[in-house]
């Protein structure tokens, strides 16, 4: 469903990612992790272009996302994405924030758009929050409204940039959980993150990045028990053992 | 009791009907000139926001040399010099005109900066759902961009009602100038004058802020 064939990014001349070759499929959930400055968020954030990749081949469902000839809203659509600093739109109640994308760009009508609103809502477990302001919401409340607002657009594949790493640590566990639920439900979902009890429990696949490259990819079983590469082996004894 | 006496003479009915009438002229030029640099300038913000190639370069020369320029030399110039140049206009169109072209630049500005201030985040959030560049300005940008902007841009208009005054220069027959024929009448009159055309000025200017301060509170 998405494939990088050896794709690289520079930011002038630094090389931010580095020939890097990775499928990811339909109903998989993909965790990638690494040290901070491993590349990992410009890597989810290359398969909706918020990034643009130097050369290379990245394409989601068959379609290539650097082409001038896609239409990137129309791909975007179909790629629902959380931000570790949430973003919600502060000057929009918790509904608005979830219906504006779907009116918009689907045409729904605000009535359907609502529907669609407070069912996604319900299922991240805050609807009497609907008509709240999202300044009137703890970070947790935040992200949960976030995950919502990306699931109203019905997309395939959900990106999540390091969701939990601006949140208080009592509230982790409330996003996970919404997370978790979405991934056994057979969401295609990629996942930076730091939370590596949430790569264990959910993920099928951890992809390590270092310095640009993807050092390695396994079931997280194997990887936690018997990272391959020594710079891996490294990360997770400094992660877990802290 | 003799210092009252110039305030007597000169507040007449017809004295105050002549300031009246110059007051309507400021405040005529003050408002086109605030529409349509509000205009103007939210335009050219937002371009300049956009980064259009070769465009917003463009915009961005023009604006910062009106921006450094004093005001009153683009009056004389608008008024005085661009005739030389077979553009002719009667004195209240060219107070208009010079107003208009100034403060469009410094508006622009402001929402340009207004529009920067709101976090990449925001953009990016609309973005990915999605949304056109236009429709993530429109409705996610724009309007928090705007909420932050009122008070600079409310102290531009009152900033523009005030700088209307320039335009005596060219003998706008504005306030001020109203003033300055009531009193050359005797030199007892200036003070007075003086008084009650302060009067007129702050109590417009000072209605303006307070709207806005208003208007600031209804949204936090």
């Amino acid at each position: 469903m998405i494939e990088f064939s050896k794709v690289n990014k520079f930011y002038g001349d630094f090389h931010v990612l580095k020939d890097i070759n990775l499928t990811i499929n339909k109903g998989e959930v993909v965790v990638v992790i690494g040290p901070s400055g491993s590349g990992k968020s410009t890597l989810l954030r290359c398969i909706n272009r918020l990034e643009t990749i130097s050369d290379g081949g990245l394409t989601v469902n068959g379609v290539s996302v650097g082409d001038k000839k896609t239409n990137i809203n129309t791909l975007r659509r179909n790629i629902g994405m959380v931000f570790q600093h949430f973003h919600l739109y502060p000057h929009k109640t918790v509904l608005q924030n979830i219906t504006l994308a779907p009116m918009k760009v689907l045409g729904q009508s605000q009535k359907e758009a609502e529907e669609t609103a407070r069912h996604y809502l319900d299922k991240v477990g805050i609807l009497e929050k609907a008509g709240s302001y999202p300044s009137q919401l703890s970070g947790g409340q935040q992200q949960r409204v976030a995950i919502a607002r990306g699931l109203a657009m019905k997309p395939e594949v959900m990106l999540f940039d390091e969701p939990t790493s601006a949140l208080d640590p009592e509230m982790i566990g409330e996003v996970l959980d919404v997370m978790k639920a979405l991934a056994r439900e057979g969401m295609t979902m990629v996942v930076v993150t730091h939370e590596m009890g949430f790569a264990r429990e959910v993920a099928d696949r951890i992809v390590f990045m270092d310095e640009g490259r993807v050092l390695e990819e396994a079931v997280p079983a194997d990887f936690y028990e018997n990272p391959r590469e020594e710079r891996a082996r490294l990360f997770l004894s400094r992660i877990l053992n802290h | 009791m003799d210092f009252l006496k110039p305030f007597i003479e000169v507040y007449t009915p017809d004295h105050l009907k002549f300031l009246l009438q110059g007051f309507l002229v400021t405040l005529k030029v003050a408002a086109i000139s605030i529409v349509l640099s509000f205009i103007i300038g939210a335009i050219v913000g937002t371009l300049r926001y956009a980064k259009i190639p070769v465009l917003s370069q463009i915009l961005a020369v023009l604006v910062e040399i009106l921006r450094n320029l004093p005001l009153l030399l683009i009056i004389f110039f608008t008024y005085f010099a661009l005739p030389e140049l077979g553009i002719e206009m009667e004195i209240t169109t060219a107070a208009i005109a010079a107003l208009t072209v100034f403060e469009s630049a410094m508006l622009s500005e402001i929402i340009r900066s207004g529009l920067n201030s709101i976090e990449k985040g925001q953009t990016e959030a609309g973005r990915s759902s999605g949304l056109s560049y236009v429709q993530t300005l429109r409705y996610i940008v724009l309007p928090q961009a705007l909420r932050r902007m009122v008070p600079p841009i409310v102290s531009q208009f009152i900033s523009l009602l005030k700088d209307t005054s320039l335009a005596v220069v060219i003998a706008l027959p504005d306030l001020l100038h109203n003033g300055q024929i009531i009193y050359a009448q005797k030199e007892s009159y200036v003070a007075p004058v003086f008084i009650i055309v302060a009067l007129m000025y702050f109590i417009v200017n000072y209605a303006l802020s307070l709207a806005a301060r208003r208007l600031e509170l209804k949204q936090s």
